[in-house]
């Protein structure tokens, strides 16, 4: 069952990603960019990525510094699903001897 | 566009987005049973899955939820944590200039972190590769679509099992996600000048992270490392 609160809750959730889901490309869509534009938006994607994942550079835990280290010596080289198997088997076993 | 190529496009982009996807399903799992414990049921989370479909606000509202949940506190939160995809769209659409508004609105509802970061990727390869379209239409269909059933059904697996998980975070699955958006980062790799605004961001993120309460690191990370790049770019 779904009550009437936690409807109206989730549809605005959904109504606020949706939204922000649009609006990058509704804003920018007929635009030319120029030199210095392009140069942001060629790096924002990376901003994005680094800034979702930055609190796990500093975790109170040391062995998932570690297993962070491990892996990204791993994604150097190794495709991604052995990339990602070796981080969570790192700090798997890590958890264990530490 | 013929048929076969459609196809294969297509393939191809499922291809891409298969690993990620075992990194995806423990945290749905992860999710779902958070959420029953909180008190949601079955069917509250496979509409909160299936119209939010975007996991980290997903996470910060089953942390808010209770009897009557702050509806407005949920949905400002909801807008902090997904501000991101305001940029992410962004970079995207320039790609996007030869596709009809009507095709793409419908598209972008299922753009989520990873299935972004690999579309993207591909879509700059291309570019820097001189392949026209740039932004292959069914790899991003490709990829982005298969997400949505593995969200939204593991989540409801995690809701319906829920406490027989057990801490399913003590396995090492907390590192399956920043191992993730790593190989993602290494495939946009384009030289040091990049680079060093990602440093900017990550250096920014971390401070406001350990400073202020809330989501708010991501927000400021991203401003920070586009700001960089745009001030470095006036100096050049």
């Amino acid at each position: 069952m779904i009550s009437m609160a936690a409807l109206v809750t989730i549809v605005g959730m959904a109504s606020a990603t949706y939204t922000t889901r649009l609006a990058g490309y509704l804003l920018l869509r007929k635009r030319k960019l120029g030199p210095r534009a392009r140069a942001v938006m060629e790096a924002a994607p990376g901003c994005v990525l680094i800034s979702v994942i930055a609190p796990h550079f500093v975790s109170p835990h040391p062995e998932e510094l570690i297993a962070l280290g491990i892996t990204l010596v791993a994604a150097w080289r190794l495709p991604m699903l052995f990339t990602v198997a070796l981080g969570v088997a790192s700090l798997a076993v890590l958890r264990l001897i530490l | 566009m013929t048929h076969t190529h459609t196809r294969s496009e297509i393939l191809r982009g499922a291809k891409d987005a298969l690993p990620i996807m075992f990194a995806v399903a423990p945290y749905a799992m992860v999710l779902g049973a958070q959420a029953s414990q909180v008190g949601l049921s079955l069917v509250e989370v496979g509409v909160m899955t299936g119209l939010n479909f975007a996991g980290g606000s997903e996470f910060a509202a089953i942390k808010l939820w209770a009897a009557v949940p702050p509806m407005l506190t949920i949905v400002l939160i909801t807008l902090l944590i997904n501000s991101r995809h305001i940029v992410m769209g962004a970079a995207l659409a320039p790609y996007l200039q030869h596709l009809p508004k009507r095709k793409v609105i419908p598209a972008l509802f299922f753009m989520a972190d990873e299935g972004w970061a690999i579309s993207y990727a591909d879509t700059a390869r291309r570019s820097l590769a001189q392949q026209q379209p740039a932004f292959s239409w069914p790899y991003y269909w490709g990829v982005c679509l298969p997400f949505y059933p593995v969200w939204v059904g593991f989540a409801l697996v995690g809701a319906a099992i829920g406490p027989a998980l057990g801490n399913i975070e003590a396995y090492g699955f907390a590192m399956a996600f920043p191992a993730v958006f790593i190989v993602l980062l290494r495939s946009m790799w384009k030289g040091p000048q990049l680079a060093c605004s990602w440093l900017v961001s990550l250096l920014v993120a971390i401070l406001v992270y350990l400073t202020v309460p809330g989501a708010w690191f991501v927000f400021a990370g991203v401003i920070a490392g586009m700001l960089f790049t745009y001030l470095r770019a006036v100096a050049q």
